[in-house]
């Protein structure tokens, strides 16, 4: 009966982790700047990316008449990382514009790393960007 | 006996599951930036080229000093596809023209429609279906002032089992009356796949 019990358990146990490791989780870390008012909003949702990456600085400045924005990363790990990241911009009304057209990108950070992602307004009447990282998993 | 009658239950079941799972493909949608599944070109990778060279294009200096406060007018060649792979390179360029467009930092012009234009001209001024006075006469169009032009290549590589697939797409601006390229980038691509031991 003992026996039996042990069995039971062991069975549940490797049920729940092939359920648990079968999960991604897709939230990641994003950085919100408002380009007039000149803050940014790091928030950090995901406790695995939040050990793994830092926001050391965020920058703006304008080009050509378009808003522009450079987010300086730092990997808090030894080893290599691989992650997704997609800035996005919005205008004054907090419209996210033309939405299919900024895509999530490859990083790839080598261990303790730095380096400097950029993105370029496609419109001038953005104003606001939001950097999204997160982990190379959480892709389809 | 009895043993024998498991077994065989078995074997069924395990039969129906491998095959019933076959016989309807199950379609989901699926985001556009998804993980690669091939070394080969794929969507997300077109998607990444077309951003990465509209930004570096609207944010280049040399050609904020050449567009000047002007909105040249613009035409977009369709880029030359130098791979062995079927890749539709006139899509690439509607893309980035669409993307160029909307920065408003200049006008455009498209030379592959020429045709339909002429059509529309003459018929408008042959056919006695439009006002005379209304109808649209040739030679009045904008000249492209810079265009738009570029190449994909390929490096395929395959030691055993593994096939490294290397891609670049390389495009320039050129201003058409000094024929100076007014700017040129180029974005690199490589993916690697292994084959599995055993397969088909």
């Amino acid at each position: 009966m003992k026996r039996m019990t042990t069995l039971a358990g062991a069975v549940l146990l490797t049920a729940a982790l092939v359920t648990l490791t079968g999960c991604v989780e897709t939230a990641g870390t994003s950085v919100t700047t408002d380009h007039m008012a000149g803050t940014s909003l790091v928030l950090e949702d995901s406790t695995r990316l939040r050990d793994q990456l830092q926001v050391l600085k965020v920058n703006y400045d304008e080009v050509n008449g378009l808003k522009r924005v450079h987010i300086t990363l730092q990997s808090a790990r030894h080893r290599r990382l691989r992650l997704n990241y997609r800035i996005a911009w919005f205008d004054i009304n907090g419209m996210e514009i033309d939405p299919a057209t900024k895509t999530y990108r490859n990083l790839i950070l080598e261990g303790r790393d730095t380096v400097t992602v950029t993105g370029v307004a496609n419109s001038p009447a953005c104003v606001t960007s939001k950097l999204r990282v997160r982990d190379l998993e959480a892709a389809d | 006996m009895k043993q024998t009658l498991w077994m065989m239950t078995g074997v069924a079941v395990a039969a129906l599951w491998l095959t019933g799972c076959a016989s309807t493909p199950r379609v989901r949608e699926v985001e556009l930036d998804r993980a690669p599944i091939t070394s080969k070109l794929e969507p997300q990778d077109v998607r990444r080229t077309v951003e990465k060279m509209a930004e570096s294009l609207l944010s280049a200096p040399g050609v904020r000093e050449a567009v000047g406060g002007t909105r040249p007018v613009l035409d977009v060649e369709p880029l030359k596809n130098r791979t062995t792979q079927h890749v539709d390179m006139v899509s690439i360029t509607d893309s980035l023209r669409m993307q160029l467009l909307r920065s408003g930092m200049f006008r455009f012009v498209d030379k592959s429609t020429s045709g339909t234009d002429i059509e529309f001209m003459d018929a408008q001024a042959n056919l006695g279906l439009t006002d005379p006075k209304k109808a649209i006469r040739p030679g009045q169009q904008s000249a492209a002032q810079m265009y738009l032009t570029g190449a994909l290549s390929e490096i395929k590589t395959q030691v055993g089992r593994t096939v490294d697939q290397y891609y670049k797409f390389s495009m320039t601006l050129k201003d058409l009356r000094s024929g100076e390229l007014v700017w040129a980038d180029e974005q690199e691509i490589r993916k690697e796949s292994v084959k599995p031991r055993v397969g088909f």
